[in-house]
């Protein structure tokens, strides 16, 4: 079976100039090939620090960047080769969420307004626009009732809801999600990532889920792609990359989450300096200047992607390299905890009617 | 022996623009002792850094005011204080950093010049003494070539740096007290770790107090020895921190606790929190997480509960505190 989504050494360089139309004087390197697939159904997570390049990623796979080299096939398909016009059918296969609830959705449009236009820009639902946006809205938990309502009268969690609900109008087979739940409070997370599980398993929506938080990216992805300065370092399934972290970029970033669990032996890695100047990145392994075990060989030659059992990972060195010892710490089990908890339904798509009184204006 | 802080009673109102009031604190109290690390939780809204703001008498003037209870640092109550004597006390006494460390230095001076100002004011020294001072604080706090850096402006700073930056500011008049209000969460997981560690260290060299007011149950776990936990404008919750994670009594820390995914369990769904956060100026009668819980009763609806002693050091404001007595964990109550 083919991939539904296929990025080839895909390459984004943003060139930097003097003035406006001046001669380049140096080149940004975003993505420095990126290749990886997703099947239907399937969610990929792409991790790393800011300016790692994963946003620019999602970017290019939805075409709205061009890359620089690479190509990313959909279905078979080479969207690079694509002229706009061509392109536009395909963009209601791919749709985006974005990280911010607020500056994502148009203050003046009503959500009906908002739900129905891309429905209309892609001729879909013609003259039932209205039960469909009402459909959509109760896809994602909120009552139809407020179709008329403006964005600023809904809280953060809710105009979330109303940025998937307008990315699910046209019923994607894709969906990337940039940093989804990291605007929004702890507890209304949990209902954004919750309706996201849900949506994919009655859909069979996949999903490229773009995330700096590990702990989310554990609980929603099959694969986890993990980046460092334009680099893929590790890619793995979710099982094997978190049980047994390869690259030393990966056992770091896993060390440093911290976990709530106060009095939690285990052992830190903590990384020295800061992610280098993605003008000028290091020669070799761009991990090397922050790598407690870079040799020479590091910074003379770029390590490739090697997979072994399914796992990848960019290092020369990561067979010499065992794990840090407690990088997964076990909670005690907590038998009251868990009842209490157990309590709080979890529920991703609460009934309507009880959202009712919940509205931050209603 | 006597806190360090005080804070009893607490309200801050707010005038909102069509007329009246708003109480985004309302009635908190809570104490800290010397060299002592307090957790304040909570979500957007909750109150959490107005509590802050109100301390340090940096309340936006004309908008929000202390309008009950007090604010007492080693035993004076902070109400009674002159803006000059208040302002001496602020930078030298007790000192705060900000979450978003570009907004909160000055990209027109140098580092050095925002350092050395606060260093000659409240300690009166020479400019080169001062410098001296400066240099010494920036390397305390891990920056690498303190000498050519403290000449930068902050522009050429990293994230994190930025943010050494104003601890080193902040501690450089050794402070009694340090309120830092969500110091890494504008920061990267392994540059958050470092100022995690850093904050540690300093903590343990210097004896400085700190109030710890962050939304993320995981530095609070690293960091805290006691945790408050707060909503609506109210303390929900007060506990040692072990006992707090272990051992958490009222159902929105529960419920908190159970929304973060878990790095080493495997969990189908999460257990989220239905509703909404409640926004400060919506305020309901009783108890304010009502609307949210799994285990009101008529009484949650009718009145608010005070903070209930619980043992341990603990204290709930919950009606149903100890949860597991009064369910009594039948199965049928979670049917």
């Amino acid at each position: 079976m083919t991939a539904l989504l296929r990025a080839e050494n895909l390459v984004k360089h943003f060139p930097i100039r003097q003035h406006m139309f001046g001669r380049q004087t140096a080149v940004v390197h975003a993505v420095d090939g990126v290749s990886f697939e997703l099947d239907a159904g399937e969610t990929m997570a792409l991790v790393g620090e800011s300016g790692c390049g994963k946003s620019t990623v999602g970017r290019l796979v939805l075409r709205l960047l061009d890359p620089t080299a690479g190509k990313v096939w959909f279905n078979g398909e080479d969207l690079t080769g694509l002229s706009p016009r061509e392109l536009r059918p395909k963009r209601r296969e791919l749709q985006m969420i974005f990280q911010d609830p607020y500056s994502s959705l148009n203050p003046r449009m009503t959500v009906e307004q908002t739900l129905v236009e891309p429905l209309a820009l892609h001729g879909l639902a013609r003259g039932r626009e209205h039960e469909r946006a009402a459909e959509l809205m109760d896809l994602v938990g909120l009552a139809p009732q407020y179709l008329q309502r403006y964005p600023h009268e809904f809280s953060g969690g809710q105009r979330q809801r109303i940025g998937i609900a307008r990315a699910l109008a046209v019923e994607p087979r894709l969906i990337v999600c940039d940093e989804p739940v990291s605007a929004l409070d702890v507890s209304i997370q949990a209902q954004i990532i919750n309706l996201l599980q849900d949506l994919q398993r009655r859909l069979g929506l996949a999903f490229v889920f773009i995330a700096h938080d590990l702990a989310v990216v554990k609980h929603i992805s099959s694969h986890v792609a993990v980046m460092y300065l334009g680099h893929v370092v590790e890619h793995a399934d979710k099982r094997s990359l978190f049980a047994s972290p390869r690259h030393p970029y990966t056992q770091a970033l896993l060390s440093a989450i911290p976990i709530p669990q106060p009095g939690a032996k285990r052992e830190r890695m903590l990384l020295q300096g800061d992610v280098p100047n993605p003008i000028d990145p290091p020669s070799g392994c761009r991990f090397r200047t922050r790598c407690p075990y870079a040799r020479e060989r590091c910074a003379q030659e770029v390590p490739a992607l090697r997979s072994s059992d399914g796992h990848s990972v960019a290092c020369h060195f990561w067979e010499e390299i065992a794990p840090p010892a407690g990088i997964a710490v076990q909670a005690p089990g907590n038998d009251r905890l868990v009842r209490l908890q157990a309590a709080f339904r979890a529920s991703g798509v609460p009934a309507a009617s009880e959202l009712e009184n919940e509205l931050v204006n209603g | 022996m006597t806190a360090l802080l005080e804070v009893s009673g607490l309200r801050t109102s707010f005038r909102l623009e069509e007329g009246g009031e708003f109480n985004a604190v309302d009635g908190v109290s809570f104490s800290i002792e010397a060299g002592r690390t307090l957790g304040i939780v909570g979500e957007s809204g909750c109150g959490k850094s107005v509590t802050s703001l109100s301390i340090m008498g940096l309340l936006p003037k004309g908008q929000g005011r202390i309008s009950a209870g007090s604010v007492r640092f080693q035993g004076t109550d902070l109400a009674t204080l002159s803006q000059e004597e208040m302002r001496a006390m602020r930078g030298d006494r007790m000192a705060m950093i900000f979450q978003e460390p570009m907004t909160s230095l000055n990209p027109a001076f140098t580092i050095g010049d925002q350092m050395i100002e606060g260093i000659r004011v409240h300690r009166r020294s020479s400019a080169p003494e001062a410098r001296e001072h400066a240099i010494e604080m920036l390397r305390r706090v891990r920056i690498p070539s303190p000498e050519r850096r403290i000449d930068e402006y902050p522009h050429k700073l990293s994230g994190g740096m930025r943010q050494r930056v104003m601890i080193a500011m902040a501690l450089s008049c050794e402070p009694q007290l340090l309120i830092a209000d969500e110091p890494t969460t504008a920061l990267d997981v392994t540059i958050q770790a470092q100022v995690l560690d850093l904050m540690r260290t300093l903590r343990e060299e210097t004896g400085t107090a700190i109030i710890l007011i962050t939304h993320d149950l995981g530095v609070v776990a690293e960091l805290a020895d006691e945790v408050v936990v707060m909503y609506s404008g109210l303390i929900v919750e007060r506990a040692p921190v072990a006992r707090l994670f272990a051992h958490p009594q009222h159902p929105y820390t529960i419920g908190l606790l159970g929304s973060i995914p878990s790095m080493h369990q495997e969990q189908e769904r999460l257990h989220a929190i239905d509703g909404q956060v409640p926004t400060p100026m919506t305020r309901v009668q009783g108890c304010r997480f009502a609307p949210r819980c799994p285990f009101v009763v008529d009484k949650c609806r009718a009145q608010a509960p005070p903070l209930i002693e619980l043992g341990h050091d603990q204290q709930a404001a919950c009606w149903r505190a100890p949860l597991e007595v009064t369910l009594g964990f039948a199965a049928e109550v979670f049917a």
